[in-house]
């Protein structure tokens, strides 16, 4: 046991010594690769790798190349403070893109990255607690905050002239955190909560929280859910029982998987929220060709956009501090994620280099619009009103 | 590679591992010593991380209190707490059978979690408590701080050791292996079977109840995620009977060794595999990790350090 461990630990020390050259930047990519969401990442792997090579096929990161380091946080808090334990110290990363859960994503920053000092950038982490982190200004990310599209949603909905609904939440963080602010949104703006049921995940029949739902009299439902566990089932039992006619779900049943399964006749009446980029955005299709050409397809699926703009950017803030110094990415990170400056986009990685090089500023407009970081490290982002058209969702409207 | 980050890499992993250690002694008391059966260590590893994040945190409108306790009543609230469910676990389920008892923990166990993602007033739910602080926290910023926890876990760990040593070698200890290995004999021998287990339980849940409330304060950040029982029923089991189940150095070497197999697979896999196939290394790693875990267990059957009798002492030895 003991010659196995030494064994091992020599390998790891002679490995790292071979594959990187000296004048390579490591790139430390925090994410939840075996775990619960599994399912989701093999096109956010591809979008990161895309970023990698892209910069190197366009004149590398800093003096040489830039080279990917994953680290897998298994999908817990244990194995997410493991693996960027492994990341800032072993591999000694400058700057981490992730984690993906927002669960793994606090852990590894607060029991590890912000006391050694490192920039976290993590492009789906949503909850509303990261805001209100301690970070000496070093845990970022690139989508809204739960609170955000909440608020939205509840904007969007008095907008209907809908002034009663029923809400249902699924109790995780994801459906807790949206679920509660347009709750408090929507009371504060004048409108009527008739009914309000948290579910569980992963059920058979929600046909008991439905009839308690229809109790109140409302003129629709809201759904805070992922259509391919328990939202799609709510809608469709909805439906079949004659409940509701109308429905209001938010980004997790914007999937085609919930046309299928209910049919598209049926949600004619209702809308969806999902963050989006600002509307006709060119960067997104050039991403999204370049990914296709890159991997065959994969690149309309969900925060693909945000994994290589979380990427991306975190190469341009190694580039803009012009060394793999530690200590000067948060700055450089502001500085490309301020709004002020030439504009870059996907991809444009050469270009990018040339403005550094002269001293220009630059800012990055990515696939997901333009992110200008605030105090806490957030975004705004955009948030969409999507409707069904066909057997496709159709982009109505895009509210900041 | 720089030194400074191996030796952060080491004190890490020595953190982590310290916990592992704490709930493998704990483990290794009902289950080594007492021959109990639980597999629902996550729940009372949960109620202790619970109890002791809610205990030392800022006062919240998010969750329970904080009440803004130094961090050893955060602990002591935490071993209480834990024992208590123990307690009242035990007194339902501790005459079942092994087998049963370890069908019973396990739904209990999923219960106490059920009610922690549920019980929001109380622990603000899926979207978890932040700004839990460590030992120390006024006086070191950083990475240093890091080396003071390690220090503090540690401590504890020993303190856990010495506990479960003493323990295993009184008389008490005996009584417990008498009827873990012959309970009709024992009961003979007139001894009260259902106290001593009893005893035996709600001792082994008071101690995971304080590796979960280290494991909050390492993190500083707690949710349900990091009450996985993968990652903290099962792996503990695999720990204890790869290290040497009813011995507490093989406890506490189990909780070592089988982490060093989880934590540093990753760099093997990160450094040695090829680039073309990095999408695939955590997959190759997870294999890796079963595999090892496979050949530890069948290698040394009875543990890396197996059980051997206490000393027998006479009065004036």
């Amino acid at each position: 046991m003991k010659k196995s461990l030494i064994a091992l630990a020599a390998a790891a020390l002679l490995g790292s010594t071979t594959l990187a050259f000296a004048d390579d930047t490591k790139v430390g990519i925090l994410m939840d690769i075996t775990g619960p969401i599994a399912s989701f990442i093999p096109p956010l792997q591809n979008a990161a790798n895309l970023a990698i090579t892209q910069v190197n096929a366009q004149g590398g990161l800093l003096d040489g190349k830039a080279v990917a380091v994953y680290g897998d946080t298994t999908g817990s808090a244990q194995g997410s403070v493991d693996a960027v334990g492994k990341l800032v110290n072993i591999e000694n990363v400058p700057i981490i893109m992730g984690a993906l859960m927002s669960g793994t994503t606090i852990s590894a920053a607060e029991a590890v990255s912000i006391p050694a000092g490192v920039v976290q950038i993590s492009p789906t982490a949503t909850s509303p607690a990261i805001t209100g982190i301690k970070d000496n200004d070093l845990l970022f990310r690139v989508v809204p905050s739960d609170n955000y599209q909440g608020e939205v949603l509840a904007k969007m909905v008095l907008a209907e002239g809908l002034k009663k609904v029923a809400v249902t939440y699924v109790n995780n963080d994801y459906g807790v955190g949206i679920g509660r602010t347009f709750i408090d949104a929507y009371k504060k703006l004048g409108g009527e909560v008739a009914v309000e049921v948290k579910h569980e995940e992963k059920k058979n029949s929600y046909r008991s929280e439905l009839a308690a739902l229809a109790k109140g009299g409302a003129e629709a439902l809201v759904v805070v859910a992922y259509a391919g566990d328990s939202g799609g089932t709510i809608v469709k039992q909805a439906i079949e029982g004659g409940l509701f006619t109308r429905f209001i779900g938010t980004d997790g049943l914007r999937d085609e998987a919930l046309i299928k399964q209910v049919g598209a006749d049926a949600l004619k009446t209702s809308f969806f929220s999902s963050p989006t980029s600002p509307a006709d955005n060119p960067a997104q299709k050039t991403l999204h060709d370049e990914f296709n050409a890159a991997y065959k397809d994969g690149a309309d699926k969900a925060f693909v956009d945000q994994t290589y703009d979380a990427t991306f950017m975190a190469l341009l803030a190694i580039e803009k501090a012009g060394s793999a110094d530690r200590t000067k990415m948060a700055a450089a990170l502001r500085a490309i994620g301020s709004g002020k400056g030439e504009k870059i986009g996907p991809g444009e990685w050469a270009k990018a280099k040339q403005l550094i090089k002269d001293g220009k500023d630059i800012t990055y407009t990515g696939a997901g619009g333009a992110y200008v970081f605030d105090a806490a490290g957030d975004v705004t982002g955009y948030i969409g009103k999507f409707v069904v058209d066909g057997d496709k969702y159709k982009q109505t409207a895009v509210m900041q | 590679m720089e030194w400074t980050g191996l030796f952060f890499y080491l004190v890490s992993f020595l953190i982590a591992s310290g916990i592992y250690a704490i709930l493998c002694l704990a483990l290794n008391i009902q289950w080594g010593m007492g021959g109990l059966f639980n597999a629902g260590i996550a729940g009372f590893f949960a109620v202790g991380a619970y109890a002791s994040a809610i205990m030392t945190t800022a006062p919240s409108d998010k969750h329970l209190g904080g009440f803004g306790m130094p961090v050893p009543v955060g602990l002591v609230a935490a071993a209480v707490l834990a024992g208590l469910a123990g307690w009242a676990v035990a007194k339902i389920c501790v005459r079942l059978k092994s087998d049963y008892l370890a069908m019973a923990s396990i739904g209990i166990a999923e219960i106490l979690r059920l009610v922690i993602v549920n019980a929001e007033r109380v622990t603000n739910g899926s979207l978890g408590i932040a700004g839990i602080p460590r030992p120390f926290d006024g006086w070191v910023q950083g990475r240093a701080a890091d080396l003071l926890f390690l220090g503090f876990v540690w401590v504890i760990v020993a303190a856990a050791y010495v506990v479960s040593q003493r323990l295993h070698d009184s008389p008490w200890g005996r009584t417990l292996r008498a009827i873990r290995d012959n309970e009709a004999a024992a009961r003979a021998a007139g001894k009260d079977v259902e106290r001593f287990r009893l005893q035996t339980f709600v001792i082994g849940c008071a101690i995971m109840g304080v590796a979960g409330g280290l494991t909050a304060h390492e993190f500083k950040f707690l949710s349900p995620a990091a009450t996985e029982p993968l990652m903290v029923t099962f792996l503990v089991w695999v720990m204890l009977m790869a290290g040497g189940s009813g011995n507490n150095k093989g406890a506490i070497a189990g909780g070592l060794g089988i982490w060093a197999i989880w934590s540093m697979t990753e760099i093997l896999t990160n450094q040695l595999l090829p680039p073309e196939w990095i999408t695939r290394s955590s997959y190759i790693r997870i294999l890796l990790i079963g595999l090892l875990l496979q050949f530890v267990l069948q290698k040394f059957r009875s543990g890396l350090i197996p059980e051997a009798s206490p000393p027998i002492r006479f009065k004036g030895d």
